[in-house]
């Protein structure tokens, strides 16, 4: 896991390289006047000095929270990730549970009862799922939802509730509103804030669990055909029991991995999804910054999305490592 | 159904024209056409044959589990129940099945890793054997443990918890209000604990019998901690746990070492008498055959071919095939005799005697007429045109 | 293959869209002297008309001609996808070709420049990339590709290494064929289908990631034929008008069905491929 960090932030480093020293003395700036001191600022960071020097200049100010001014919304970087990550750690909360219990439930199903019509019509609706753009699925809920029938609205919270929060009634303890609503026992915000969740966290789904369902199918296909589910039935144990007991949870190994990549995924910020619904997360901040041309913005976010990615692939096998006792010990 | 004059006292099963057929994307695969064995109480019979000779389909159709894309398309299986009665396992429910299977009849298998749960400890798929068929005698003995507390004086509330627990289990295991009590946090866990380690211990006695080293470690052991032949004890631990009246041994000793070979089959011969299982024998090393069978059938390509004692096989082999098969033994100094030509395509068979293609006897009648079990001496069958013999497809199984 | 019905429908959507594809100068006219891909405009309004004999699908928001937009975004899509996946691909069977055939630390260091790209989210990286470069579809295409072959690289150096045992190489080595002649001549043939199983699900993906992008305004300019740059014109009109919510529905349901069904119908044919060229799958 080490190289593949070590990794990551080398690759964000060589993107930086492909902008002269001057542009990337202007992404530590915060305000024009500095601009005067461009030369002090790039013999400041060494951005005049040989290219491996400068990556572990860069690294240093990285690891020392340095990861230069966000022109886009006026802050730096690191406070950006820090005041949008919230938001999407919100949006996963409920996306990822969901999709992972929805297509594991539905890959079983299309397994347990193969070649029915239940089958091909998970089959159906993953091919759809698989193949919806996400940003037009959001679009044409939005269009019926909001626009239609308006029981929806983009945004996180409506402006009432968004007044609230800012002032000081109510307690901001996690960013998260529906975990702060609870603790503020603010039923109103609550029902508020999950409205806001209902229209991106299905979008979410939908597109999502179309490839954990087949994952989930094919891997309960794959059980149900070992002999250790015809020596289970052997000793008289029920079909359903047999399912349950035996071949799901062997299946579901095989599915842990791609649920991980799809949490880490989530949690890397979902660009797509932020923006066409305005819910202002880390990707939404991305995307805002990138049509701006904030550079720092756009390669703090991507440093961020790759130790994500790294940081869950590890959970992951660890996680391997509790559900299987073949390798935990292994 | 009637079928009670069908089988006679000793009998134990009967296989009467079993027809499966494999319904695949390459065809129709015939694979087993009109098989009869029978076998008697407290016998071994021996099932040789090639591998595609339909043994194993017709084992684990014995338990009503034939693999898809098999399906059953006729005959029957006759068997005696333990309380007497005769069914035709063809023709039982699936909620009649699940009593039979683990319980009546038993199966042990050829790849002792893979018949076992890697997510479960051993002590958990035996102890499964046991609840789904011995659950009463368990909960007696819980009873009777928790009892013996009492009388000492320990009448704490786990104690008094449990017991009205077990009781109600022995009315009716289903109860709703015991499946609600079971899934609350901790009363849940206290309940089940006097129970399962009255299991733990069965199950530790029946690891001791399978002569498994230190049972206590072992129970707790996860397959694949353990040795093949380890392995395959568990196997027979769980398939005798509930003493079955029938075992099948699917090829159990085929994936081990030779060595451990030998001890299993040892085992499984003394647990055979201890228990007094008849057992069914499928195997295609003639070798094993010998050492374990009272009885051998023959089978090629979906047909029984041949039945006998295992002395008489072994001293006149009738069929052309069993003859083959006999000559095939590699010996020290022989040169070495492989049965010419390939095992047949099952979608397409050969038409009249499935053999005659390899057969260096063949006929022309051979290729037109399938020939039909027939009885030649007092106890030695065999389906071939070579000989005349009493033209009837019953074989009785002795009176 | 031909057996579900679901291929023939995937088969008939890819077809319907080819000819769209190759017809477009014929159904939608461009301009002479101008870039056909820019789609035409009939005034400035930002108010989108409705579809009317003129403008079968109406006007999108800067008055865009719809009809035209898709049609030729069909186009578009073919092109810029057909070219990353061939690039991408390009590199891929180079890198992984001689990652698989010569093992030892150039896979090493091969295998882990593609595990460091694969350590991002394909999208997130492209953005970076793109607003790198500066935006514009020949960013996207750059970063597109720059993403995408690490991909192809994995697969092909999967087959390598796995032929590359084979007896029939060992053969030709023997005989004294260079190393370029045993790789292009023996190997290759039979470690391309995969790729080609595999490039051909993946148009679907690509396009649906340039559509992205587009639609985030780093692609496509506005007035370029592409759907997600056509999307991304639509949002300001999911609330219709007063009284009529659905009163602009074309501006975002058509071009958005257009990608939908594109995307749609390649992955049915890329499932379809994939199931004939896997036996395994077809016993049961």
């Amino acid at each position: 896991m080490i190289p593949v960090l070590i990794g990551v932030t080398i690759l964000i480093f060589a993107i930086t390289q492909l902008f002269d020293p001057y542009m990337r003395a202007s992404l530590y700036i915060r305000d024009p006047r500095q601009a005067k001191n461009i030369e002090g600022i790039i013999r400041k960071y060494g951005l005049d000095q040989p290219v491996y020097i400068q990556y572990f200049r860069w690294l240093d100010q990285v690891l020392h929270g340095n990861l230069g001014w966000s022109q886009s919304i006026h802050m730096p970087v690191l406070d950006a990730l820090l005041t949008h990550f919230p938001a999407t750690a919100e949006l996963a909360l409920y996306a990822a549970p969901l999709t992972i219990i929805i297509g594991t439930a539905l890959g079983k199903l299309a397994a347990v009862k193969k070649d029915t019509a239940v089958d091909h019509l998970t089959r159906i609706m993953a091919i759809i799922g698989w193949s919806l753009p996400s940003f037009w699925l959001g679009i044409m809920l939005l269009a019926i939802f909001y626009g239609g029938l308006g029981i929806f609205s983009p945004g996180r919270l409506s402006t009432w509730a968004e007044n609230l929060v800012l002032s000081g009634k109510f307690k901001v303890y996690t960013g998260l509103y529906t975990i702060d609503a609870i603790l503020n026992l603010n039923g109103a915000v609550l029902l508020d804030a999950l409205s806001h969740l209902v229209l991106p966290v299905t979008t979410l789904v939908i597109i999502n669990m179309a490839l954990l369902m087949r994952i989930m199918r094919s891997s309960m296909l794959e059980q149900l055909n070992k002999t250790y589910v015809i020596a289970a039935r052997a000793r008289g144990l029920k079909w359903k029991t047999v399912i349950d007991k035996h071949a799901t949870r062997n299946a579901l190994i095989s599915v842990v991995t791609i649920s991980g990549l799809l949490t880490a995924g989530m949690l890397s910020g979902m660009v797509i999804t932020e923006t066409v619904f305005e819910f202002k997360g880390i990707g939404y901040w991305a995307a805002h910054a990138a049509t701006q041309l904030d550079i720092p913005a756009v390669l703090g976010f991507a440093l961020f999305a790759g130790m994500v990615f790294v940081v869950a692939n590890l959970i992951v096998d660890i996680l391997y490592a509790y559900i299987d006792p073949r390798i935990r010990l292994g | 159904m009637r079928v009670e004059e069908i089988l006679s006292p000793n009998e134990q099963l009967r296989v009467k024209d079993l027809i499966v057929r494999f319904y695949t994307y390459e065809g129709i695969v015939k694979a087993v056409e009109k098989a009869k064995l029978n076998l008697r109480r407290g016998e071994t019979l021996g099932i040789v044959g090639e591998t595609g000779s339909g043994k194993s389909v017709t084992a684990l159709t014995i338990l009503a589990l034939t693999p898809p894309p098999g399906r059953v398309e006729g005959g029957s299986i006759l068997f005696r129940r333990l309380n007497g009665s005769i069914d035709d396992i063809l023709k039982l429910s699936e909620e009649q099945l699940i009593r039979l299977r683990g319980k009546e009849i038993s199966m042990i298998f050829q790849e002792p890793n893979a018949a076992l749960d890697p997510l479960y400890t051993v002590g958990d798929q035996v102890a499964e054997a046991i609840l789904s068929h011995r659950l009463p005698e368990m909960l007696d003995k819980a009873i009777e443990s928790l009892g013996e507390e009492v009388k000492n004086g320990n009448e704490g509330f786990s104690t008094r918890l449990q017991l009205w627990a077990y009781n109600e289990m022995k009315k009716n295991p289903k109860a709703l209000k015991l499946r609600l009590v079971k899934r609350l946090p901790i009363i849940g866990k206290m309940i089940s604990k006097r129970l399962n380690q009255v299991v733990r211990e069965e199950i530790i006695e029946l690891l001791r019998l399978m002569e498994i080293p230190d049972p206590e470690r072992v129970v707790d052991s996860y397959p694949h901690e353990l040795s093949g032949g380890m392995q395959q004890r568990i196997v027979i631990a769980i398939a005798l746990a509930c003493s079955p009246l029938l075992l099948l041994a699917d090829e159990p000793t085929t994936s081990l070492d030779v060595t451990v070979q030998a001890q299993i089959l040892d085992l499984i011969r003394r647990l055979k008498e201890r228990f007094g299982a008849s057992i069914i024998y499928i195997t295609h090393d003639m070798g094993v055959i010998a050492e374990i069978s009272d009885r051998v059938a023959v089978m090629y390509a979906g047909n029984v071919v041949e039945v006998a004692p295992v002395k008489e096989l072994f001293k006149n082999p009738l069929h052309p095939y069993t003859k083959a098969l006999l000559e095939a033994i590699p010996r020290p100094g022989a040169t070495f005799k492989s049965i010419p030509g390939t095992v047949p395509n099952l979608v397409n068979p050969p038409p009249g005697c499935r053999f005659h293609p390899r057969c260096p006897y063949a006929m022309p009648r051979c290729v037109k007429e399938v020939p039909e079990l027939k009885r030649i001496s007092e106890e030695h069958y065999v389906a071939c045109h070579l000989y005349g013999g009493e033209g009837h497809g019953e074989h009785s199984g002795g009176d | 293959m031909r057996e579900t019905p679901l291929s023939i429908v995937g088969l008939a959507i890819v077809i319907f869209f080819t000819i769209i594809a190759i017809a477009a100068p014929v159904l939608a006219p461009p301009r002479p002297g101008r870039d056909p891909y820019m789609i035409p405009r009939y005034g400035y309004s930002p108010i989108p008309k409705p579809p009317s004999p003129e403008h079968p699908f109406g006007l999108t928001q800067g008055q865009y001609d719809l009809y035209y937009g898709v049609i030729w975004g069909t186009r578009a899509a073919y092109r810029i996808g057909v070219l990353i996946i061939a690039v991408s691909a390009l590199i891929g069977i180079v890198v992984g070709g001689v990652a698989g055939y010569y093992g030892g630390i150039i896979d090493e260091v091969l295998m882990r420049i593609t595990d460091i790209i694969f350590a991002f989210p394909g999208l997130i990286l492209a953005m970076a990339l793109v607003v790198a470069f500066g935006p514009g579809l020949d960013s996207v295409t750059l970063a597109m590709v720059l993403v995408w072959w690490p991909g192809y690289a994995r697969l092909i150096r999967g087959e390598f290494l796995r032929i590359r045992s084979e007896d029939f190489v060992e053969a030709a080595k023997a005989i004294g064929c260079s190393d370029l002649r045993v790789i292009v001549k023996h190997i290759l043939p039979n470690a391309i289908y995969p790729l080609l199983i595999m490039a051909s699900l993946d148009i679907g993906s690509v396009v649906l990631n340039v559509a992205a992008l587009s639609f985030l305004g780093l692609g496509a300019p506005e007035g370029y034929a592409d759907w997600g740059q056509l999307i991304s014109l639509s949002r300001n009109w999911i609330t219709g008008k007063p009284g009529d919510p659905f009163a602009y529905w074309y501006v975002y349901t058509i071009p958005g069905l257009f990608l939908f069904l594109f995307v749609m119908g390649w992955n049915l044919l890329g499932d379809a491929l994939r199931d004939v060229m896997d036996p395994m799958i077809r016993r049961r």
